[in-house]
Parts: structure tokens; C-alpha cells; sequence
């Protein structure tokens, strides 16, 4: 496992999206593919199926090894089968990753997980994991051997218990694609405080107001009326970024509850960007956070950065 | 660390349960302490193998130490409860069918099933249930099912010329006619799964009787062959096939099996040995065990290079066998210690007010704990952990473990309780839902089926 870096490399980076089936994972591989094409990053695309109980685990392998004579292949090498021409679809003019064939047999288990070896990868920027278990700690432990910079999961999930799980314990960035539309030219909403993770959210928010050309709003909320020399350093620090990279910045300051706040001003037509929770991890599983809560209180996309 | 707590919740749950009965609660008079103490720890194990928090062997080792730190026992003892006909069974027959299934014959078997049926779709679904049931109660569901799985779908991507799915009820059908086909097939005779070798290991043990493989047949087949017809209509029924007519789908299975050529020398020896194996089961386990025939037929297997050892020592879960030997072992300490006489007097005594006959509580109880333990567990591990619950009921010990060994097999609402459903389930084409859409009606079946046996059939033999 390689160490977090602090600072995000627009020329290295790493998306993961993860899959569940041909019939319901469309909408998020669709936009997965779409974001990974916008940051020129390469896409991992993870498919997590159940493991069966240990103690028929020899029987079902057994069987999975007479089902590969007979040529029938695994339910998860299926959908990725699937992803794979999903995605050539979705980029018809990318040469690279139309060459690609979908080989079953060019399978190896390495890791604890099966990778599906596409010959010419590298060009074309994708990779095909399968893995089974559970699907927090499997997408955990993929984040974490291949250090992805961002994790993009559906919104169509249980909201509630799914990403509460994933907000807390994936270790990478999460793009939560709730009512996402690609068509649809959002303002970008970067809540500012004084937490660590404000320095890597308003790079985020550079890269994405570069390559899509939306306008930057940046939130500092206060429970008071007054705002501490640290919310306001953290919101000069993120207007002079910005303004570094010639985009215009809007600063809005407001007192009150936070997560009220943020839900209330991001209304349906903003995309959040906002860090990662630095409450110790049993306060977060017992209270929730900042993000888990303006997650399950609001409707529009939200990047979570960490 | 929040992470690992998340992840092994369980382990700490079955932990602070495990203290909080060894140092505050108080111990009921009437058991022995080291009933006691043997009974928190079966608490603890039990949800272990629910949650799998934890891998399966080290369930085992968790097992074996509780047993000599808190559970009065001296490793020797634990150890010499370890090894036994039983064990030696589910090692011999896990390898068996790693060594029947890698010689391919399930290519013939699905020439065979063809021929057999014909292409209706209601006699393919009968036939798969009959064969399924039938191979199954002699040399277990696992084996059956990744024989048959493949021919199935293989009709299934073959009947849907669409390749959208739209065959999703004729899918079900001929899945479930497997699963539940082998998982009632597996009680017929005492080779036909683990968990009857484990009862027949229990009787043994306890002193309570025995009963040879063929008394096994007289005793409970006519109920395998009761349930043959009734599971296909309850299949049918369920899960209506929207093709009633496979030609296209049988001729093409036809065609693709036909590329197997012709038997060769290597596949009749394994057939031949396949049923040296059946025949010693059959006539030669009173004396040498099912477990000694059951290694005897992979030694041949080996010895005559039908199989590499590689090959049984990667795709056997050892941890299982593991597994298997230490909950045998807490099983006998269990029965050893009182634990199990004191479970089975208050599981009677509970019930005693609703079920004044003691004959039909005795069974009510043994049915009950397997039934609903077996639809949690896999039914070798419920059979472990109940049997000795059973066999200290009280009443004739052979009836109430058949009774229970049969009830532990109505593990029909979930992918879990039977290796079958299990794998079924991994295919990714049934649905939780669709164990419960056929289970309830399989189980009142079966409950039905097992009742019709024990007040009309059983007392004709004892």
C-alpha cells in the first residue's frame, strides 16, 4: 500500500468505478467512463460479487473450474465482459481501447482479487478487477493496493447504509453521482474550513473548474457569528488558489448550522466539493459527519475529497 | 482499528457473550460446570459459523483450546474425539468428487439425461430432480450439482437465443430442480452427505444402536422417491417455464456433448472405480467404515493417476475437514459433560405444556432445532451441534436422529444450509427471493413427507 500523497497529479490519475450487473450499474459506468476521459485519468472498473460461505467454498470453486470445460464463465467476468463493450461504445473514437478483446481465459488471481489481462491496457488506460467478499472492505482493499485518487459510486444505492460505510472507511476521494447529469452546467460548491482536507479540496475544485469551465462559489459556514482567524485563512488561501490559476472565485460567508447550510445554498443546481471528515472514527460512527449527513440530506452531486 | 472492529464485529460480539455467561451469569444448578462451560462455547462458535467473521479453521482452533482452557478437557481427550469414520468420510468424499468431477463424465451424463427426457420442458426439469435425487443419496449433493450445473446452463444459454435473459422462470426451474433434486436426494442413503455419517458416528459413540447402509435404504428411500414427483410440481408450479418445448436448446447440447467423442479407456476405469467405490459403500462399510471405503477409492484414484494430489490439495477446503473434526469433538464433550442432556431436558420441558405426548415432542423438537439450525448453517454443522441434543431426548435414539438428519436437509429457504443451493446461488441467475418463493413450499413437503414415514413406514421396522 502506497502512502496518500498530499497533493493530486493531474498527469497520474487513477479512477475507480464499481459494477454490480449489465442491468443496473449502465448509468454509473456511463458517467465513471465520461469523468475518467474529462481528467485524461486511467479507469479501474471493479465488479464485487458475493463470496459464498466458507463452508461450501471448495464445492462452489469446484464447480466454477467444470463450468470453465464447459465454457461458461464466471457471473462477474460476465459483466465485465459487459463493461468492457459498454466502454468501447462510450468512446468510439479511442483506437486503443477498440483493438481490445475480451479473453475470459486471460485471467490471473493475484492479490486476493482476479484481473482480466487486456492486451494493450496500458494504451487505452483501463483495467477489469473482479473480486468477491464484502463490497466496502473489497473496494478498500483495491483502493488501497492500487491508490486510487477517486472512487465513483452510484446514487441509486441505499443511501443511508452504503454510503455512510464508504464515506468513512474508503481511503481514497468518493464521488457520490447522486442525480448527476452530464449535460447539465453546474456551479461549483467548495465548502471551506479550517480542516486538512480543505488544501486538497480546492485542488480538486482547480482541476475540475479547468476542465469543465464551471463557475466557483466557495462556502464557509460558522455555528457563530464570528468567523476565526483559521475558516478565514483556509478561505484566502483557497480565493488566492483559484485566482493562481486565473478562475474566477465567488466567497460567500454563513452562520448557522453547517450541514443545513450547505444543503439549503446547494439547492439542485450546484456540484459539492467538500473534505473528508477529521472527527475520530468512533465519533463519526456514532454521530455521523459533516459529509455523511449533507449526503443523506441533499440531491446533487457530491465529492467527498481525502 | 474502527475498520477491523467493523469487519470483526462478530468475533467480539461471540467474545463478550463468551464472558459475560463465564463471569456473570450465574450457572443453572442443574448442569455441571463443564457442561456449562462446553455449552458458552458452542454459543460462541455458533455465531462464528453464522457471521464468518473469522476463517473457518480458525473457528476450528478457536474450538479446540476453549475446550482444554475453560471446558475441562485435556488436549489428548479433545484430540482423540478429532479423527473419526466421519471425518474420514467428508475428507474421502470432498476428494472423490474433485477426482470424479475433473474426468469430465458429466458430458455423458448430459447425453444420457437428453436421451432420457426427450425435449419437453417439464420432463427435462423431472429429469434433472430424478437424476439429481437419485445420484445425490449415494454419493452427495456437491458432486451432483457441479456435474449437472454445467448441462443446465447450457440448455439455458442455448434457449436464450437472445442472449436478454428472457428465460429468467425456465432458469429457476431447471436450477432449483437441481439443488433441491440433490438436497432431497441426500438423505436416501448414509453416504449421501456428511451429516449422516456424523449421526452415524453419534450412535456409535453414545452407545445408542447402529444402522447398516442398507437398513439406512429400507428406512428412509421411500421418502426420497415420495419427494421426486412432488418437488418437479413444485418447481413447475413456482416457477412456470416460459418455453415448454427445448428442441433447439437439446439439439445444440446434443451437438456440443457429441465433440467429447468417444468413451475413452481413462473414463470407463473411472466409472468402474466410481462404482467400486458405491459397491463398498453398500457392502462393505459396517465392517471398514464409510469413511475407510470413501479413502479407499481416492487411494485408487491416485494410485492409477486419474488424479493428482495437486489438484485435491488445492480445490479440497482442508479448513472444512478442520472444521468438521472439532465440532464432532465439543459434540461428544457436549453429551460427555451433561451439556446436551441439560438442553435437551429444558428444550422438553419448554414445550411440555403445548405437546403433553412425549413420543410427538420428542419429535417435534428434533425436527424443529434441525429444520431451523440447518436453514442458518450448513446442515453437517447442525447435525454436529443437535445430534447429541437429539440422541439424549430420551425415546428410540435411531428414530429421533433419523428424524433429525432428515429435517436437517429442509435447509431450502436460503443459498446457505445445502452445498447445492450454495452453489446454484454462485451461478448468479437465482435470487435470494426465489429460495423463499419455492422454500415454504418444499419444507411443508418435506415435513409432510417426514411425518407420512415416521407414522406409517417407521414402525414397520421397529
Amino acid at each position: 500500500m502506497t502512502k496518500k500523497q498530499e497533493k493530486i497529479n493531474p498527469q497520474t490519475l487513477k479512477f475507480l468505478t464499481a459494477v454490480s450487473s449489465a442491468e443496473y450499474s449502465k448509468p454509473t459506468l456511463k458517467l465513471g467512463s465520461l469523468i475518467a476521459s474529462v481528467f485524461d485519468a486511467s479507469l479501474g472498473v471493479v465488479y464485487v460479487g458475493e463470496r459464498a460461505s466458507e463452508f461450501h467454498g471448495s464445492s462452489v470453486n469446484m464447480t466454477r473450474q467444470n463450468l470453465d470445460n464447459w465454457n461458461i464463465i464466471h457471473p462477474g467476468l460476465e459483466v465485465l465482459e459487459w463493461a468492457l463493450k459498454e466502454l468501447k461504445a462510450l468512446n468510439p473514437d479511442d483506437e486503443s481501447l477498440a483493438k481490445i478483446k475480451f479473453n475470459a481465459d486471460h485471467v490471473y488471481e493475484e492479490d486476493g482479487r482476479v484481473r482480466v489481462f487486456l492486451p494493450g491496457e496500458d494504451a487505452c488506460r483501463i483495467e477489469l478487477i473482479l473480486r468477491e467478499g464484502e463490497l466496502v472492505n473489497q473496494l478498500r482493499k483495491e483502493i488501497q493496493l492500487e491508490n486510487y485518487d477517486l472512487a465513483i459510486i452510484g446514487g441509486s444505492q441505499d443511501k443511508r447504509h452504503l454510503a455512510h460505510s464508504l464515506i468513512q472507511y474508503l481511503p481514497s476521494s468518493i464521488f457520490v453521482l447522486q442525480k448527476f447529469n452530464p449535460r447539465k452546467k453546474y456551479k461549483l460548491l467548495l465548502l471551506v474550513d479550517d480542516s486538512k482536507a480543505t488544501k486538497k479540496s480546492v485542488q480538486w475544485g482547480a482541476l475540475i473548474a479547468e476542465k469543465l469551465g464551471w463557475p466557483v462559489r466557495t462556502l464557509t459556514v460558522s455555528k457563530t457569528k464570528r468567523f476565526g482567524a483559521g475558516y478565514q485563512g483556509a478561505a484566502d488561501m483557497a480565493k488566492a488558489y483559484f485566482e493562481d490559476k486565473g478562475i474566477e472565485v465567488e466567497q460567500f460567508f454563513l452562520t448557522g448550522d453547517p450541514v443545513r447550510t450547505f444543503v439549503e445554498f446547494a439547492g439542485d443546481n450546484h456540484f459539492v466539493i467538500m473534505g473528508a471528515s477529521t472527527l475520530n472514527p468512533v465519533k463519526q460512527f456514532l454521530f455521523g459527519s459533516k459529509p455523511i449527513k449533507t449526503l443523506e440530506r441533499s440531491n446533487v452531486p457530491i465529492l467527498i475529497v481525502r | 482499528m474502527l475498520f477491523w472492529i467493523q469487519q470483526k464485529r462478530w468475533l467480539l460480539i461471540s467474545l463478550a457473550l463468551g464472558a459475560v455467561f463465564y463471569f456473570l451469569v450465574p450457572r443453572p444448578a442443574d448442569l455441571s460446570p463443564e457442561g456449562y462451560h462446553i455449552l458458552i462455547i458452542i454459543l460462541m462458535t455458533l455465531i462464528l459459523i453464522l457471521k464468518e467473521p473469522i476463517p473457518l479453521p480458525a473457528i476450528a482452533l478457536q474450538l479446540i483450546f476453549w475446550q482444554v482452557i475453560i471446558g475441562g478437557s485435556t488436549p489428548n481427550e479433545v484430540g482423540s474425539y478429532f479423527m473419526n469414520d466421519a471425518v474420514f468420510f467428508i475428507m474421502g468424499s470432498l476428494m472423490l468428487a474433485v477426482a470424479i468431477v475433473s474426468q469430465g463424465l458429466d458430458k455423458r451424463l448430459a447425453l444420457g439425461i437428453i436421451r432420457l427426457t426427450g425435449n419437453k420442458t417439464w420432463r427435462i426439469v423431472a429429469g434433472f430432480t430424478a437424476i439429481s435425487a437419485v445420484l445425490s443419496s449415494f454419493v452427495g449433493p456437491h458432486m451432483v450439482t457441479a456435474m449437472m450445473l454445467p448441462v443446465a446452463l447450457t440448455l439455458i444459454k442455448f434457449a436464450d437465443k437472445k442472449k436478454s435473459k428472457s428465460v429468467t422462470a425456465l432458469t429457476a426451474a431447471l436450477l432449483f430442480s437441481i439443488a433441491y433434486g440433490a438436497t432431497v436426494g441426500s438423505i436416501g442413503t448414509p453416504s449421501g452427505g456428511g451429516r449422516n455419517v456424523i449421526m452415524l458416528n453419534y450412535w456409535a459413540e453414545f452407545g445408542s444402536g447402529s444402522l447398516g447402509y442398507i437398513d439406512w435404504i429400507k428406512m428412509v428411500y421411500p421418502m426420497v422417491l415420495v419427494e421426486i414427483p412432488i418437488t418437479t410440481f413444485i418447481i413447475l408450479k413456482t416457477f412456470p417455464p416460459e418455453i415448454q418445448v427445448m428442441d433447439t436448446a437439446v439439439r445444440r447440447l446434443s451437438v456440443e456433448v457429441a465433440h467429447a467423442g468417444r468413451t475413452s479407456s481413462r473414463e470407463i476405469f473411472s466409472i468402474v472405480l466410481f462404482f467400486g467405490v458405491l459397491y463398498g459403500w453398500i457392502v462393505l462399510s459396517d465392517n471398514v467404515g464409510l469413511g475407510g471405503v470413501a479413502l479407499m477409492g481416492v487411494f485408487l484414484y491416485l494410485a492409477f493417476g486419474l488424479v493428482a494430489w495437486k489438484d485435491l490439495s488445492q480445490q479440497v477446503n482442508w479448513g472444512v475437514i478442520l472444521l468438521f473434526g472439532a465440532t464432532i469433538s465439543i459434540g461428544v464433550q457436549m453429551k460427555n459433560t451433561g451439556g446436551a442432556a441439560w438442553v435437551a431436558g429444558l428444550s422438553v420441558d419448554f414445550l411440555r405444556d403445548i405437546i403433553p405426548n412425549i413420543d410427538i415432542l420428542r419429535a417435534v423438537v428434533s425436527v424443529a432445532l434441525s429444520g431451523v439450525m440447518s436453514n442458518l448453517l450448513s446442515s453437517s454443522a447442525t447435525v454436529a451441534v443437535v445430534g447429541p441434543v437429539v440422541l439424549n431426548l430420551g425415546g428410540d435414539p435411531i428414530l429421533l436422529g433419523l428424524a433429525s438428519v432428515i429435517a436437517s436437509a429442509f435447509g431450502y429457504f436460503t443459498a446457505v444450509a445445502a452445498p447445492a443451493c450454495t452453489i446454484i446461488y454462485s451461478s448468479g441467475l437465482v435470487r435470494a427471493p426465489d429460495f423463499l418463493r419455492a422454500g415454504w413450499k418444499m419444507a411443508i413437503m418435506s415435513v409432510g413427507s417426514l411425518l407420512l414415514l415416521a407414522l406409517f413406514w417407521w414402525p414397520l421396522f421397529r
